[in-house]
């Protein structure tokens, strides 16, 4: 449910930032924070979870992991391309997120006025260049995503990013069973591995 | 082509605006590129691992 909710926001937000500028006119600026919202709070709730409520080292990108990867052995919990797609989306979402609440300051909507002054000039044009940088970025790490996805060989994540579950036969193709039991986080097999 | 949108005000200052939109297509662009590379890549490993008797699924 979090995967795809992100997904929609942040295609959404792809849509409604992109297409007015490659032709596309439409009232975008309502569409579009809106969404960030939406996002902006998937993006909090997702913080909170990984931190307090979920194994966060499983995410961590180790030197181990490229050799692992390199030898062709089996990862843990994620391989190194899912560590490498997490830490480049997440850190392009998160810059884009932060600047996105600070530019929200220069949209009226019912709930605040807007109040362009919060910022110096300055100050505005860096938080439009992170802003705008970020979100190419994400144009390009969601078209690969999407991608990856869709290749023959992955196509048991993308059954358990539908379904929420991979068989354990389909999990052993990619992740080591003596590394990830895909048990619970205080399973004490998983630690230090 | 630009990197940034730059303006100048009435003072005739220069004002950042953003990121130049002539990126959006080299985003696109490097998307696509990547996704093609990738898929060159991946048939020529299957072509050596096929010819090798097969590899580890894990490196694909």
């Amino acid at each position: 449910m979090f995967h795809w909710i992100t997904a929609l926001a942040v295609l959404l937000l792809l849509a409604s930032a992109f297409l007015p500028i490659v032709g596309f006119k439409f009232s975008w600026v309502p569409l579009h924070w809106i969404t960030g919202l939406v996002l902006t709070a998937a993006v909090v709730f997702h913080l909170v979870r990984a931190s307090f409520f979920q194994r966060l080292r499983c995410i961590w990108i180790r030197v181990r992991d490229f050799g692992d990867a390199s030898a062709g052995r089996r990862a843990a919990k994620y391989t190194l391309a899912q560590k490498l797609m997490h830490a480049a989306m997440g850190t392009a979402v998160l810059v884009v997120t932060v600047t996105g609440v600070i530019m929200l300051a220069k949209v009226d909507t019912p709930l605040w006025k807007r109040d362009p002054y919060l910022l110096e000039t300055s100050t505005w044009g860096v938080v439009y260049v992170l802003h705008g940088a970020a979100a190419l970025l994400i144009l390009m790490l969601t078209m690969t995503h999407i991608y990856f996805s869709l290749l023959p060989e992955k196509r048991a994540y993308l059954r358990a990013m539908i379904g929420g579950q991979m068989t354990r036969t389909e999990a052993a193709q990619f992740h080591d069973p003596n590394r990830w039991s895909g048990e619970r986080k205080d399973d004490p097999r998983e630690n230090h591995k | 082509m630009e990197i940034f949108r730059i303006t100048r005000n009435a003072w005739g200052q220069e004002t950042l605006e953003g990121i130049s939109w002539d990126l959006l297509p080299v985003a696109f662009g490097l998307g696509i590129a990547f996704i093609v590379g990738h898929l060159v890549w991946r048939a020529l490993r299957r072509r050596r691992g096929s010819g090798k008797g097969g590899q580890s699924p894990s490196s694909l």
